[in-house]
């Protein structure tokens, strides 16, 4: 029984030491270096999170740990630490779009076929890498595809009445676009419009409504029960994402 | 040196905050496209309402949800509206619409807060759409004669003396 018990905790130590979280340190364009967590894995995909607080995100690292457990490999570079901006939209604007490309191809030298993923108003970042990715590289369909998890893209407050404005980077990526939203937040009223807009440049997007749960349910104190449900399959929202993005290739 | 600039950045910051929360409680002249509104939704007692049967008096048309903390928490000052303005004779009226949600849910809500004006029922989104509403809550003031006049998007104290005062001059054009 002993024999038995050692036997088992040794599989699982070897099982999680294999997918075991990796820091790796890469040198930018704009002279700064930064810190990439990585997730490895042996399949042939690779899911860069354009994750903007490091961690701090409910369940950030254990739906990266899950998809590698997977086969799905995730990197996770800290797109603000790496230029000391604090968390907030405006943040955004001064990390150079150069800087994220030299990821992006740093991710697809590794011949894996590379996915971007963001949520919330970090897609902006996504966006904007991509774009940036379009204009840069003629082999753009390198880059597989983006998964925009309740995408938060407007450019300006919303006015009743008057179609949304988005960001400059909606409707220029070119790549296949998967967008999910939540079925409890008044933002499923723009899905159409919002997914009209990013096909602009040519994208094929998908867009899905999850029922029941509300906007930045994953990062909210007071979750239901549907959310804790979905926020703990997040991985599994990214893999039926993944699924959808790599059937608009065929 | 160092001093005084990070005093001139606080200031920025608490001008930026204050003309922010300034701006989110001012109502907006409408500069969209839709001119000729229409409703027609039933409340919680079946009763279906038009904007025609309400022609002549100014209205606030509002997108809201149960889900939406905003929306809760402006609820009790659009009753002291819909009171001051009935005291003071000016002929106004409340239609708010829920987006989309279940009969159900929104009854629970309504035992629970307590607004003392129409709740409409928009349980197909129809509405939301013909409206271009994309965010909550979302509010539409009309004037007496049918037409959109201001718009103001999130939440708001409406028994404000500004906001009465302008629904007042509505009513008087």
């Amino acid at each position: 029984m002993f024999i038995k018990n050692s036997l088992f905790i040794i599989f699982v130590f070897f099982l999680s030491a294999s997918n075991a979280k990796e820091l790796t340190y890469v040198e930018l364009p704009s002279g700064e270096e930064t810190e990439i967590r990585v997730f490895p894995a042996k399949g042939d995909i690779l899911v860069i999170g354009f994750a903007c607080d490091n961690g701090k995100s409910k369940h950030e690292e254990d739906t990266a740990q899950s998809l590698a457990d997977d086969g799905i490999e995730v990197w996770m570079p800290d797109m603000l630490g790496t230029y000391m901006l604090p968390k907030s939209r405006s943040s955004y604007a001064e990390i150079p779009s150069e800087d994220l490309t030299h990821i992006i191809y740093e991710a697809i030298s590794t011949k894996k076929d590379v996915y971007l993923v963001a949520s919330g108003p970090d897609t902006q970042l996504l966006l904007r890498a991509a774009s940036q990715w379009k204009k840069s590289y003629s082999d753009y369909q390198d880059l597989k595809g983006g998964i925009l998890l309740f995408p938060r893209l407007n450019d300006g407050a919303p006015e009743p009445g008057v179609e949304p404005k988005y960001v400059e980077s909606v409707g220029t990526t070119g790549i296949p676009l998967m967008l999910l939203e939540g079925g409890r937040t008044p933002d499923r009223w723009s899905v159409n419009h919002l997914t009209q807009k990013l096909g602009a440049s040519g994208s094929s997007v998908v867009s899905k409504i999850v029922p029941g749960i509300r906007g930045y349910f994953f990062k909210r104190a007071d979750p239901n029960r549907i959310e804790d449900v979905v926020t703990s399959q997040l991985s599994g929202l990214i893999k039926v994402s993944l699924f959808y993005l790599q059937e608009l290739k065929k | 040196m160092m001093k005084n600039s990070v005093a001139k950045k606080t200031l920025l910051a608490l001008l930026l905050i204050t003309t922010g929360i300034a701006q989110a409680a001012s109502l907006k002249p409408y500069s969209g496209k839709i001119n000729n509104p229409q409703v027609q939704l039933q409340d919680l007692s079946g009763n279906v309402h038009t904007l025609e049967q309400y022609k002549g008096q100014v209205m606030l048309v509002q997108f809201w949800a149960t889900y939406c903390p905003p929306c809760v928490k402006e609820m009790p000052s659009m009753n002291k509206l819909q009171d001051k303005l009935a005291k003071a004779g000016v002929a106004f009226k409340i239609l708010a619409i829920d987006m989309a949600e279940s009969k159900a849910e929104v009854e629970a809500f309504v035992k629970r807060i307590k607004p003392e004006f129409t709740i409409l029922m928009d349980e197909s989104g129809s509405s939301i759409q013909a409206w271009n509403v994309f965010a909550a809550p979302s509010n539409f003031l009309i004037n007496k004669q049918g037409e959109i006049a201001y718009t103001l998007f999130g939440g708001v104290e409406w028994d404000s003396a500004e906001i009465i005062e302008t629904i007042t001059q509505l009513s008087q054009q």
